[in-house]
């Protein structure tokens, strides 16, 4: 007894859990809880990433800061004014001809460089569109041209000179130039230099020059100056001074031709005028609000090319220029008016060279009278004051009015207004020496939701197009951003995959299902199930640079295998319908299937051979001159478009009006002679399909609808149907595995129930299982939708990579998922083109989040329903 | 009227016995309809054998050594070049109106179609192009010296032609003796590749150590500023080493310049069929061979041979020639560093679906969302990849513990360990179903015996359960390997690049460098078929590069495949 005790004591096991296993067993709950919800936090996190990188793309602009200071400048009224990269100095010239400079932060003066016109007056001003160089018409007929460069220099601490004036937090001055603390221990000197340049003649001696426009282009060694010149007659003349440097004496000899415009119609006054940088055209703005466009490509004969009415009667024309590029004149009136115009080609234009003046867009009229304007030096972006005090930032191409800026408290309207050069802020002077400055920041102004997905009328097309170009070799490129042709790039790429997968993989499904043999189901199910494992980067290697070759070579056997094929297959089945049934049931399994491999290498080598009488029946001789629409008509190819149609049509008919008496005699026959009936009817279907199809290709051939141009057209290689082929290989497994896993899992009992009540095998398949798993076959589809919609390696490689909006299956795409891949690596980040491009892999993403969802609800459902049989 | 019980049974028998008409209702055998669907899936199965046969004929012939015929045309030129394919083509009219007469009656009479052959001429560097199409019609003659040799260069490619002669550092060498320009040859590419590794490896070396302390000043200096003491001391100390380096780098670049000088000394001339010559370093062939003149056993050894080169070697002449070691070993570093991560996201989701989870709303979700995840396109995830992984962690990464090294980018960029992480993401979804099949199948009565002996919840699962999964486990693993090692469009933004300097793992600290671009296999392909300056030239190695990815890939799905069916055999009527 007392041994029993010990040993039980020994041996006593404690009844409670150990602490360390109820701890453990509570971590691994909730790390396990927290584990698998994550997956909600992946998808969403996914989504909301991508929507917060493309949120800023539509969020306008804003104000940073505002100052305005009275300036310590003259009376005279400001003839031109320019700031610096960084918002520290203004340059502004009066018509007393002085050059005043000011720190724009405190609004002092400074000591700057003095310009000498030997005592001549300036009663004209213009600068360059980057405000570098100047020319200044004067009172006796003159022009002389010169430099104002407000210029930045890094200097180390140990540069900066001593006795300097603090102005700000920032800057120091020496009574010239501001020096401005940067990051790094260093400084930034900004100072004004200027040049000037001897007067040269342009008008008669003594008449004034009231107005110039100046442009300077040519090469680095062969500088050209482009400019015109209104006088106080009225006179316009477009001068061209050319620069020849030579290299040894470093002697600058400057020749300088002028050629004078037709004098304007009777009554009009002449108050600007603006030329290109070539000189090819010459615009001259009349009071009443007229545009002379004068057409100056032969220099020494222009001619008046058209007179445009821009404003409507009474309102009087102030504010007229070019933005960058100069395609896009800006015209403001007295009214308020604020619209640009294209020099467009145009078929009826009434003008002497075919060009007309075409408004493209209307920008929101300002109340009171435009008075100044000022455009970006990177893009489209342009400012307008009006009278009322009142700055508007627009962008011309998205039409938006991105900043309205209040005006300052007693200003008057502004004189002078200019967007600085990096587009980050506004400075306003007006008349009575007020200078406001607002710091902005307007990141992405071009893309609206209109400008996306709606038609665009960017500058050089003829009318608003839906165009994807995100960069060309120019400085002055528009970037096109518009998702229209990438969205239906991606439409046109899934719907040819799915119109060549759809019936191949739900056929092969269908059959795998209910008509093999289990053992030949083991062998055949792995074999496709192959295909979904194919990378697609080889997919698209192979059919771009093995089948697409291949194709367009052999183009006319390609589509006869479209028509061949079913035909050949349904032929084939009449000629065994003649077997006795015994022989037909006892051939039903691995030898039926094995004929069927047979009948599809016949007819591929048919297709070979008789590829090029195809094309002579069909396509008049030459498929790729056909489909270009230099030979045939539309007929043939009509015609085996509407043969499937008419076929079911003249089927559908036959069943309402003759099923019954074919049946009766098809009953009455045995064997092999009810097989020759079923053939004859076969037969004659497809005569009267044919002449059904015939009779509807000719009625529209007649009517002149033609096919080419739409559905069909200019053949490429790399073209939509190849790449319906080779996403076929990527979508077909997708589909043929789950709709073969939906019809399987039908219950057995269903099927063995149909069967014993008689039916065939073909009707339990389509009466009884097809039925019962139709929302599993569909789910099917619709995820075989969603891959075919992401798929990106194919699109790169085998669709041409073209950006165009046709439905020609002959034609290339480019598609949202293609276009991601091959520009965002070289997109800078956080740039327009990021956003958008993030902004298209979102559109993917919702797109294929869609369909999936109701793809897996109708899946649950289906398979609760399933569950119920 | 029946009488008798018999009498009444033989009455029904005769009213039910008798004989139904024997229909033939041939629209309820739906023969044609039956027949359409096995066409379909007839194609189905052709267009999948078809390909894998192309694939795998183009790729297995690709390294056979060809002959390399000599074809004098009509007009006096000589082509002489391996035969790289032929084809039949259309002639247009502009073609054909300079031709002789018979020859467009015969052509017209193959309804317009002519045959030509394209010639790997090789000798860029001389004629500018690589490649030249013959039509049949312009043959006069073919033969097939015993004398031309076939060689692969290190640069500009192949070269096509005959050896004028052999300089062998002083000693000419006479016509016929191969073995001892074989022999010459094993020698100056064993020189060759001592000179690769004295400034790969031992060059490369005493570099890195230099930029390793030129790290370390900067370091100091952000840290402390410009003036601070210790960045003096830092200063000094990195001084001190610095002389060592010099002494290392001088030595080794001396002993690099020797071998060069000597290797200069061994050349060859060579002509090309039209007369013009050129000269080389020994060392500049890879393989050379006389086409015309080998025997089989020749030829499958240089068969074999250019398979080695391909298996190990790194590319050259812009990837379209040479090995692709590099690619696989990116794609095998990449994979493997995929599976780790993703294997514990979809285990753990697995298990919790299976194990933790109540049927209801959430799990719902849960399943949409796996599904939503597998149905994503694989782009989006690159781009998430890239905006997310590598610009923004990456960016923060780089400035707390990289700022000696901005501007340039280290983590803030696309390399092994961004990848890795977006195409785990992107294979979760099959990690998770391939795991939750595996659960299912372990049987409940084990788990119920487990919790019946007092286990706890996790000890069920970590002791039971998880064991028993694991070879369902280790198949979803090898589908995710196998969907990895596939996926190419997220890679072009994360990581992937078109050569890579080093592999992501070598001898120097920390031996696996995450930060680091590297090479693909699939990106490869893309690369060889769509970025090279001919993509001609380029097929071949795409199509074994494309043999070698689709073996890869067959493999580990048949691995899987296996492994799934030794699970099933091994779980099948196991009931207790």
């Amino acid at each position: 007894m007392a041994s029993t005790a010990k040993t039980s004591a020994r041996f006593e096991r404690k009844r409670e859990t150990r602490k360390s296993v109820l701890i453990i067993d509570k971590i691994a709950d909730w790390v396990i809880r927290i584990g698998g919800l994550m997956v909600i936090v992946a998808v969403f996190g996914i989504m909301a990433f991508l929507v917060a990188v493309v949120v800023p793309l539509f969020t306008g602009g804003r104000v940073i800061s505002s100052t305005d200071k009275q300036l310590e400048i003259g009376d005279a009224p400001i003839l031109g004014a320019s700031v610096d990269d960084y918002h520290t100095l203004a340059a502004k010239i009066g018509a007393d001809g002085k050059l005043e400079i000011f720190h724009i932060a405190t609004g002092r003066r400074l000591q700057g460089p003095v310009l000498d016109f030997g005592g001549r007056r300036v009663t004209a001003f213009e600068s360059t569109f980057d405000w570098r160089d100047v020319a200044f018409g004067l009172d006796n007929g003159s022009v002389r041209f010169g430099t104002v460069v407000i210029a930045g220099q890094v200097i180390t601490a140990q540069q900066l000179p001593a006795g300097l004036q603090r102005l700000d937090a920032r800057d120091q001055t020496d009574g010239t130039a501001v020096y401005s603390t940067i990051p790094g221990n260093q400084f930034r000197k900004i100072g004004v230099t200027t040049t000037l340049a001897p007067p040269q003649a342009v008008a008669p001696e003594g008449v004034a020059i009231t107005a110039i426009d100046y442009h300077l282009g040519g090469t680095a060694e062969r500088p050209t100056k482009t400019f015109v010149s209104l006088d106080a007659n009225g006179v316009v003349r477009l001068s061209r001074a050319e620069s020849r440097v030579n290299i040894m004496t470093r002697q600058v000899r400057t020749t300088l031709t002028t050629s004078e415009m037709p004098m304007l119609p009777q009554g009009a006054v002449a108050k600007k005028a603006v030329t290109t940088d070539k000189g090819d055209q010459v615009y001259v703005a009349a009071e009443s609000g007229a545009i002379y466009r004068f057409d100056t490509r032969d220099f020494g004969k222009p001619m008046l090319a058209e007179t445009a009415e821009l404003l409507p009667p009474g309102a009087k024309l102030t504010v007229f220029g070019f933005l960058l590029g100069e395609q896009s004149l800006v015209i403001g009136g007295s009214d308020g008016t604020v619209d640009i115009y294209f020099r467009l080609e145009r078929a009826n234009a009434g003008t002497t060279d075919g060009f007309k003046l075409v408004r493209a867009h209307r920008m929101e009229p300002h109340r009171g009278a435009v008075v100044a304007f000022s455009a970006s030096q990177r893009g489209k972006l342009f400012v307008t004051a009006d009278a009322g005090g009142e700055i508007w930032l627009r962008h011309s191409t998205s039409e938006q009015t991105m900043l309205k800026l209040t005006k300052t408290a007693g200003a008057e309207s502004y004189r002078a207004v200019l967007l600085s050069p990096r587009e980050d802020g506004v400075l306003a002077i007006d008349g009575r020496g007020k200078a406001s400055f607002w710091e902005i920041a307007v990141p992405h102004p071009e893309t609206t939701l209109g400008t996306i997905f709606g038609k665009t009328w960017y500058e050089g097309y003829d009318s608003p197009t839906y165009t994807w170009q995100s960069s060309a070799g120019t400085d002055s490129f528009e970037p096109k951003l518009s998702l229209v042709p990438l969205i239906f790039g991606t439409i046109k790429a899934t719907f040819y995959a799915l119109l060549f997968a759809v019936p191949v993989a739900l056929l092969a499904a269908i059959y795998t299902a209910e008509f093999v043999h289990p053992s030949v189901r083991a062998t055949v199910k792995p074999i496709m199930e192959m295909m979904a494992s194919l990378p697609s980067v080889v997919l698209g290697f192979i059919a771009a640079l093995i089948l697409a070759p291949i194709v367009e070579t052999w183009i006319s056997s390609v589509l006869m295998i479209f028509v061949a094929l079913p035909l050949a297959l349904l032929v084939a089945a009449h000629l065994w319908q003649l077997l006795p049934i015994d022989t037909a049931v006892r051939l039903q399994g691995v030898p039926r299937f094995a004929a069927m491999f047979v009948v599809l290498m016949l007819t591929l080598w048919l297709c070979v051979a008789l590829g090029p009488a195809f094309e002579t029946a069909f396509f008049a001789g030459d498929l790729k001159a056909w489909a270009n629409g230099s030979i045939g008509t539309g007929f043939g190819f009509l015609f085996l478009v509407a043969m499937p149609l008419s076929y079911l049509a003249v089927f559908a008919l036959t069943r309402r009006f003759a099923g019954g008496w074919i049946l009766d005699q098809g009953r009455a026959l045995r064997g092999a002679r009810a097989g020759a009936f079923d053939t004859l009817r076969w037969v004659v279907s497809l005569a009267a399909a044919a002449v059904l199809s015939a009779g509807l290709a000719g009625l529209l051939t007649s009517i002149g609808y033609d096919p080419r141009g739409g559905v069909v057209g200019t053949y490429v290689q790399r073209n939509t149907l190849v790449v319906g082929f080779a996403m076929g290989f990527a979508v077909i497994p997708i589909i043929y595995t789950i709709a073969e896993d939906a019809l399987s899992a039908v219950p057995e009992h269903l099927r063995a129930a149909s069967l014993a009540c008689g039916a065939t095998p073909w009707q339990t398949a389509t009466r009884v299982i097809l039925p019962t798993a139709i929302s599993g076959v569909f789910a099917a589809i619709m995820i075989g939708m969603g891959r075919a919609v992401g798929e990106t390696m194919i699109v790169v490689m085998a669709a041409g990579n073209t950006p165009i909006l046709e439905w020609n299956v002959f034609n290339g795409l480019r598609a949202l998922s293609a276009n991601i891949a091959v520009e965002l690596p070289e997109a800078v980040r956080d740039s327009t083109l990021y956003r958008m491009l993030f902004l298209a892999a979102l559109t993917l993403f919702v797109m294929t989040f869609v369909v999936n969802t109701v793809a897996e609800i109708i899946r649950q459902r289906f398979r609760k329903r399933a569950v119920q049989l | 009227m029946p009488a008798t019980i018999e009498e009444a049974a033989l009455h029904t028998r005769r009213i039910v016995a008798k004989p139904m008409p024997r229909v033939t209702d041939l629209s309820a055998r739906g023969e044609p309809m039956t027949w359409l669907l096995g066409g379909a899936l007839a194609l189905g199965c052709t267009m999948i054998i078809g390909f894998l046969m192309l694939v795998f004929w183009n790729g297995i012939v690709t390294f056979w050594p060809k002959q390399v015929p000599v074809v004098t045309l009509t007009d006096g030129q000589v082509v002489a070049g391996e035969a790289f394919r032929t084809e039949e083509y259309r002639l247009g009219a502009e073609q054909l109106k300079d031709l002789p007469a018979e020859i467009r009656t015969r052509i017209a009479a193959a309804s317009g179609f002519a045959s030509r052959t394209l010639y790997r001429t090789g000798n860029y560097d001389i004629y500018n192009e690589d490649f030249r199409w013959v039509s049949d019609f312009q043959v006069a003659k073919t033969e097939a010296p015993r004398d031309i040799f076939f060689f692969e260069r290190l640069e500009w490619g192949a070269f096509v032609g005959r050896i004028t002669s052999v300089d062998l550092a002083g000693t000419a060498l006479s016509g016929g003796d191969d073995d001892r320009l074989s022999r010459a040859h094993i020698q100056a590419r064993a020189r060759l590749q001592r000179i690769r590794q004295i400034e790969h490896d031992e060059i490369g070396a005493a570099n890195y150590a230099v930029e390793q302390d030129r790290l370390r000043v900067r370091r100091a200096v952000l840290s402390y500023g410009e003036a601070a003491p210790e960045v003096a001391a830092v200063r000094a100390e990195v001084e001190k080493r610095a002389a060592g380096f010099k002494r290392d780098y001088d030595a080794l670049a001396a002993e690099a310049q020797r071998l060069k000088a000597d290797d200069e000394r061994y050349r060859i001339t060579l002509a090309e069929i039209g007369g013009r010559e050129k000269t080389l370093k020994l060392s500049d062939l890879v393989r050379f061979y006389p086409a015309n003149a080998l025997g089989i056993f020749d030829k499958l050894a240089i068969y074999l041979s250019r398979w080695g080169e391909f298996l190990t070697d790194a590319p050259r002449e812009a990837n379209t020639e040479g090995g692709v070691l590099p690619a696989i070993f990116g794609t095998a570093a990449m994979t493997l560093l995929m599976v780790i991560v993703v294997a514990p996201f979809g285990i753990i989701t697995a298990l919790y679906l299976r194990e933790y989870a109540k049927q209801g709303r959430l799990v719902s979700i849960v399943r949409i969302s796996v599904n939503n995840l597998a149905g994503v396109p694989s782009i989006v995830y690159g781009v998430f990849g890239l905006g997310f992984f590598a610009y923004i962690l990456g960016g923060s990464i780089d400035q707390i513990f990289f700022s000696e090294r901005l501007p340039g980018p280290t983590f803030g960029t696309g390399g092994l360990l961004w990848a890795s992480l977006t195409l785990a993401l992107l294979t979760v979804p099959v990690v998770i179903v391939a795991t939750e099949e595996a659960l299912a199948a372990v049987p409940r009565s084990m788990r119920e015996g487990s919790l019946a002996c007092g286990a706890s919840k996790w000890q069920t699962i970590r002791y039971i359960v998880l064991p028993r999964a694991m070879p369902g486990i280790m198949t979803g693993l090898i589908l995710a390997m196998a969907r990895g090692a596939g996926e190419v469009a997220p890679l072009m933004l994360v990581g992937v690049v078109k050569l890579a300097p080093e592999l992501p793992i070598d001898g120097f600290f920390p031996y696996v460098h995450l930060e680091r671009s590297f090479m693909h296999l699939g990106f490869h392909i893309f690369d060889v078929g769509f970025q090279s300056r001919n993509s001609e030239a380029g097929k071949p190695m795409v199509f074994v590069t494309t043999l070698l990815l689709i073996a890869l890939i067959a493999g580990m799905n048949a691995t899987a495949i296996v492994v799934r069916n030794r699970l099933k055999r091994k779980f099948v009527g196991s009931q207790f």
